[in-house]
């Protein structure tokens, strides 16, 4: 086994499980934790993609600010009231049954697509030219001058949500109201 | 550049490096730890340890082995995963973003080039912002494992600050990523290099008597940025997280031992990445004021009459003298200040990072980011 193949099977293996244990942990502040941990693990499979960026992005972003502020909240809020909630009912059945029918079509789909084109990786050339192009420039242009519109206006939608979700707790009923 | 793992030496020579980097850092926690008392003391006019040893320096061996034959215990009410995890976790991020930091020119020979840093990568910065914002989980695993109402309010205070500051930490770097246009450490370094000269509008203005480093022509970022490395390394005047009226000792209250001794080897790293990349970005790096890497070559190669491959191991360790010194200069910055200034209240603290120096960094960069534009296409 190679050093890229055992990297990959390792980083595959870390991400996967901690994966795994997001939805398997009892306690959700576990659950937090392993999330950031797939998130790290993803940002070091990037690393190994010669993504170094991305993963950089992936870090600061996701693990760094999302997922903190989530295991903040988490050990602030009294959780049993919301699992309670959450585990009767026909609504939560039905979302249940969804995410069951969602997940099983993804499995199917990964396995009859991994059976179908069959993997043929010429790692010389890929993997040989990747450090000398700059793929932050390539990444830059692609956003800023190929897509800059929808780049623009997905902006525009996280600061409408932003604003959004900061009016809903302000007003009557909501988390933060003002009277 | 090779990339990190091509083949087997050079997965062999990073992974002693590694090692290399993170002894260098552990080693250099407790001289650290004796300037800071040493340094504090006659601030306020004491002694400080002074019986130990000369200057009271083997008083760091006594407290090393004072540190590890601490009984090890975990609160009755705590999370046992979580109270062992948080100290190992609390010294990866600052060992593993300070090896992203070049120390010196690197070392070549006839066949390999020996970079004196633990590894090159291409996106520097970003890998290093990326990596010390982990820093954050350590402090939450701390203060919930702990089982205690005093480590959890210090968890939650420091990792808000940590999340506050490093917006203002980030933005603070984008006019140095714009003014050298590279994510690369050493690039940036190398275009450093020489003395003061801005160009723009078509004109030229030299001043040789000053050199050609990042603070002349980002002070404001470079202000930012320094202060918002106290937040990130959480000292003071941002100790919110351990302000002992309050909350005892914050997230490490229930901790002892060696295990505490983790939290502070990981402070000090922050500290160390934060010096070195102040001085990375703003004060020239390794790079000797006036005299670049090769006449300093020649220079040896003049004067002491050696080998050139002898030149260039003396050049490295001559610009690594160069890099320490203005690194020690700022860790002395850091622990001076941290005997100098009093503590914020918590809604200064949180004032201060999202109503003045988050606002003054975005005008910063788009300042910035404007001169640039407008200096290169436009002329006078």
């Amino acid at each position: 086994m190679t050093a890229d193949a055992f990297l990959f099977w390792f980083l595959a293996f870390v991400t996967v499980v901690s994966g795994l244990s997001v939805i398997l942990m009892v306690n959700p502040i576990y659950s937090a934790l392993s999330l950031a941990m797939t998130m790290i693990g993803v940002a070091a499979i990037f690393v190994t993609l010669n993504a170094y960026f991305l993963a950089g992005v992936q870090l600061i972003v996701y693990a760094g600010a999302v997922m903190v502020l989530f295991v903040m909240v988490l050990m602030l809020f009294d959780l049993k009231h919301e699992i309670q909630a959450f585990t009767r009912g026909r609504l939560t059945g039905a979302i249940k049954i969804a995410s069951v029918g969602i997940l099983s079509g993804l499995i199917v789909g990964a396995v009859t697509m991994g059976l179908k084109t069959p993997v043929v990786i010429t790692a010389s050339s890929d993997v040989a030219a990747a450090p000398t192009v700059d793929t932050t420039r390539a990444l830059a242009e692609n956003l800023f001058i190929k897509n800059v519109l929808g780049f623009e206006v997905l902006g525009v939608m996280l600061l409408v949500i932003a604003v959004g979700a900061v009016a809903l707790s302000r007003s009557k009923g909501g988390t933060h109201a003002r009277d | 550049m090779t990339t990190m793992g091509s083949t087997t030496i050079e997965i062999a020579i990073n992974l002693v490096k590694t090692i290399l980097v993170f002894l260098m850092m552990v080693q250099a926690v407790p001289i650290l730890v004796w300037l800071e008392r040493r340094g504090s003391a006659f601030i306020q006019n004491r002694f400080g340890p002074n019986r130990v040893g000369p200057l009271g320096l083997v008083q760091l061996l006594a407290d090393a082995v004072k540190f590890l034959k601490k009984e090890d215990f975990v609160p009755e009410k705590g999370n046992r995963f979580l109270f062992y995890c948080a100290p190992v976790f609390a010294m990866i991020p600052g060992a593993i973003a300070y090896m992203a930091i070049p120390m010196s020119v690197p070392l070549v020979t006839e066949s390999y080039t020996f970079l004196i840093q633990g590894y090159e990568i291409n996106v520097g910065i970003v890998f290093i912002l990326g990596i010390s914002s982990l820093a954050a989980y350590t402090i939450l695993m701390a203060g919930w494992g702990s089982g205690s109402k005093f480590s959890l309010m210090g968890a939650l205070r420091a990792s808000a600050q940590i999340i506050s500051y490093e917006l203002a930490l980030g933005l603070a770097i984008v006019g140095v990523i714009l003014l050298y246009g590279t994510f690369n450490l050493a690039e940036m370094i190398q275009s450093q290099s020489g003395s003061l000269n801005f160009q723009g509008f078509g004109y030229t203005v030299a001043a040789n008597w000053l050199p050609n480093w990042g603070i002349f022509y980002q002070p404001i970022g470079a202000l930012l940025f320094f202060a918002a490395t106290f937040a990130e390394s959480n000292r003071l005047p941002f100790d919110l997280a351990e302000g002992e009226a309050e909350l005892v000792a914050g997230f490490h209250t229930e901790y002892g031992g060696f295990k505490m001794l983790m939290f502070f080897i990981g402070e000090y790293a922050h500290m160390m990445v934060a010096s070195g990349l102040m001085v990375t970005f703003f004060f020239g790096g390794y790079s000797i004021w006036n005299f670049s890497p090769e006449e300093v070559h020649s220079w040896i190669m003049n004067t002491f009459s050696v080998a050139p491959f002898t030149a260039n191991v003396l050049n490295s360790i001559i610009h690594f003298l160069s890099y320490t010194i203005k690194f020690a200069l700022f860790l002395w910055i850091f622990i001076h200040v941290r005997w100098t200034l009093p503590r914020f209240r918590y809604d200064q603290l949180m004032d201060l990072g999202w109503k003045t120096m988050l606002p003054w960094a975005l005008a910063n960069s788009i300042l910035t980011a404007a001169i640039i534009f407008i200096g290169s296409h436009f002329t006078l």
